[in-house]
């Protein structure tokens, strides 16, 4: 127990250092955001606005108050953030969640399903694989996973997007639904939306199941070797609760902490992807964000990511060992 | 080329499984590897016999030859007939389908392996491994679960802990011991063992080796113990057969095998090995070194390191020689071979 409150404990620490980084980002860095945004509003409002006016509305929009000394700055900063107020988007004219918000369940919609078809399909095919080792099929798609585990799902995102999109325009080039549907529960919508994510989330998935199959293949490779398969099979089990609860319980095992991992990626994985294909997800607006200086915007979607990436790995290290007996934290049982 | 299929007469004994000119092969590229050279011997009903080689003698071939579990690519020859009962007809191991085969291991002739902490999958409780062998063969779980209890007790373990543990929670013996318990779930009345006490301290192997001769009394068991410690065995074992690179060099009663070997082989291998009873002084290693399977010695396979070797030993199969009651000798100079290699051990006792 005293492991989980101290795995917990450090995965809020690390919450913690980053928000108090990107509060660092902000205010300390010359020439940076503050300093852009006073600019400019001194710009658009000339000599109307009053210094304190300024720093009003810089306050609202980073939740920053510039005339304050830095610790209350801080701290005014960091309960913000953690109420969940992340500011006002100065680009959007809109609060930094309403932009993001919306925008979640578009991203998680491309990471999620091309995560999944990427283990699935990368765990299936390794297991196959390793059933045929040696085979002219191991062989090849072992050249074909180690090429396309190589290559940055960007390049595959444009080769799309050149020759189905634009080329052969088989497929859609960016947003995500067709303008005219009503949003809801409706064929023609749900529809459209799996045809504006094929291209985005094929470009994810293609370049990831080839790294899960090789895993699943070596891992699959080792478990067959093992003698207590064959102490199953001379036992006389089924092959169906060979294959699974012995040869696939046991190859999956070790490429759980690096699903969990995948699974922290969800808000962050798609930056490149959603920019390639005019795809307003979290990614997409961070991109914007940097372009157009819209810093609260920017530290939103940082955080976000940040954050899911660190619950990914908290829950992998939280459940590993309930789902392998050996990892089970300290000597909870005596051996002699 | 078979020999003295006959060695082993049926009539005043009674066998549970009769090993006949049984061979195991490889089919390498170049050349077969042959890992069990024609090998004859019964497997008493009640007994436990003693198989002894060295490491690459064929030993554990032989056991799994017995339940045709040799693994792929190895091709098993000759016949191995099981008799159930005393007397009834004998069950052609060899010919049996896969579907039969299933119900015939475990059910009827189990196996120990070494290694007992890697019979077991790592991410199973040991009750996992008794309750899906169980489920797998039809027998009532419940009913099943009950005998694992007695079993385990039997072998001086605590049933829920042991039960309840994933193998890694387990010392080498206990799980040595809860493997022996699993081997024995389905009721067999076969028990081959293959070198199951290899990885644990001595003693654990003296009280496992006590354990098993209660256990084979209240179940009835008869024992195939493969092992290349000689005298770890011989103290427990009723008869011995002596293996040497892949064929049998001697059979016969344990006490008689020890002390009045009739082979040139059996004799060097009770000078090599430590005893309690033996001075460190007398202790000699075998010159020499085994030959490899895809490379065997035409006439006798000891020859090479045969003190007694002569022509006709390079170029013959030795055949049996009744050197005693119910002891059998390959070996053509049988005579003289107490004189050539004495055993220090008759010395210091006369
Ligand atoms: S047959 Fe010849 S070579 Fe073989 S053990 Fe006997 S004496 Fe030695």
């Amino acid at each position: 127990m005293s492991y989980v409150l101290k795995r917990l404990g450090r995965s809020f620490l690390t919450i913690f250092v980053v928000v108090s980084a990107s509060f660092g980002l902000i205010r300390l860095l010359p020439g940076g955001p503050l300093d852009y945004l006073r600019a400019q509003m001194i710009q658009q409002g000339g000599s109307d606005l009053s210094t304190a006016e300024i720093n009003r509305r810089i306050a609202a929009q980073t939740n920053i108050a510039v005339d304050e000394p830095v610790y209350v700055q801080y701290i005014d900063y960091m309960t913000a953030i953690f109420r969940g107020d992340f500011g006002q988007s100065i680009w959007y004219d809109q609060s930094v969640a309403g932009v993001i918000g919306p925008a979640i369940p578009w991203t998680v919609f491309l990471t999620a399903t091309a995560l999944f078809l990427a283990f699935t399909v990368g765990v299936s095919l390794g297991a196959f694989m390793a059933y045929k080792e040696g085979s002219t099929f191991d062989v090849g798609s072992t050249g074909v996973g180690l090429v396309l585990n190589s290559t940055p799902g960007y390049v595959v995102a444009l080769l799309f997007i050149a020759f189905l999109g634009y080329r052969l325009q088989l497929f859609p080039t960016g947003g995500r639904y067709a303008s005219e549907l009503t949003p809801g529960l409706n064929v023609p919508f749900l529809a459209s939306v799996l045809y504006h994510g094929t291209l985005p989330i094929l470009s994810m998935a293609i370049v990831a199941f080839g790294g899960w199959a090789l895993s699943m293949r070596g891992n699959s490779i080792r478990v067959l070797g093992e003698d207590y398969l064959r102490v199953a099979r001379l036992r006389g089990l089924p092959t169906r609760r060979i294959a699974l609860r012995y040869v696939a319980r046991n190859a999956i095992l070790p490429m759980y902490t690096g699903l969990m991992i995948a699974i922290g990626t969800v808000f962050g994985g798609a930056v490149i992807i959603e920019n390639i294909f005019a795809y307003p997800g979290i990614g997409f607006y961070l991109i914007q964000a940097i372009n157009a200086r819209d810093s609260p915007l920017m530290m939103g979607a940082f955080i976000l990511i940040t954050v899911a990436m660190v619950i990914g790995i908290t829950v992998a290290d939280l459940t590993y060992g309930w789902l392998d007996p050996r990892a089970k934290g300290g000597a909870s049982r005596e051996s002699y | 080329m078979p020999r003295d299929s006959q060695t082993e007469r049926r009539g005043a004994h009674d066998p549970i499984i009769e090993v006949r000119n049984a061979s195991v092969t490889y089919d390498l590229e170049y050349r077969d590897a042959m890992v069990l050279d024609d090998v004859s011997i019964d497997l008493r009903r009640g007994e436990i016999l003693g198989v002894v080689g060295e490491s690459g003698s064929g030993k554990s071939m032989l056991a799994n030859a017995m339940m045709d579990a040799v693994e792929e690519p190895g091709i098993t020859t000759g016949e191995i007939r099981y008799y159930p009962e005393r007397g009834s007809e004998p069950v052609n191991i060899l010919d049996l389908s896969d579907e039969e085969l299933r119900s015939l291991r475990w059910e009827e002739i189990s196996m120990v392996f070494q290694g007992a902490l890697s019979s077991f999958n790592p991410t199973m409780t040991v009750r996992g491994h008794f309750e899906e062998t169980l489920d797998a063969h039809d027998y009532d779980v419940e009913e099943g679960m009950e005998r694992a209890r007695e079993l385990l007790e039997d072998l001086y373990l605590d049933p829920d802990r042991v039960l309840d543990s994933y193998s890694h929670e387990l010392s080498g013996g206990m799980s040595q011991r809860a493997l022996i318990a699993l081997s024995l779930v389905l009721e067999p009345q076969v028990l081959l063992m293959d070198e199951p006490t290899a990885a644990l301290d001595l003693l654990m192997q003296r009280s496992i080796l006590s354990l098993l001769d209660d256990i084979k009394e209240k179940y009835n068991l008869s024992i195939l113990f493969i092992t290349h410690d000689l005298p770890l065995v011989s103290g427990l074992a009723d008869r011995l057969a002596i293996l040497y690179a892949f064929e049998l060099a001697e059979v016969g009663p344990s006490e008689q095998v020890v002390r009045n070997s009739q082979h040139p082989y059996t004799r060097a291998l009770l000078r090599a090995v430590p005893s309690l009873d033996a001075p460190l002084e007398t202790m000699r290693p075998i010159p020499g070194s085994a030959p490899n399977p895809a490379n065997t010695p035409n006439g006798c396979h000891y020859a090479p390191r045969c003190p007694l070797a002569t022509d006709e030993c390079h170029e013959e199969t030795p055949p049996w020689f009744d050197t005693a009651d119910d002891q059998r000798t390959a070996c053509f100079n049988h005579d003289d071979a107490g004189d050539a290699v004495p055993l220090e051990l008759e010395v210091v006792e006369s």
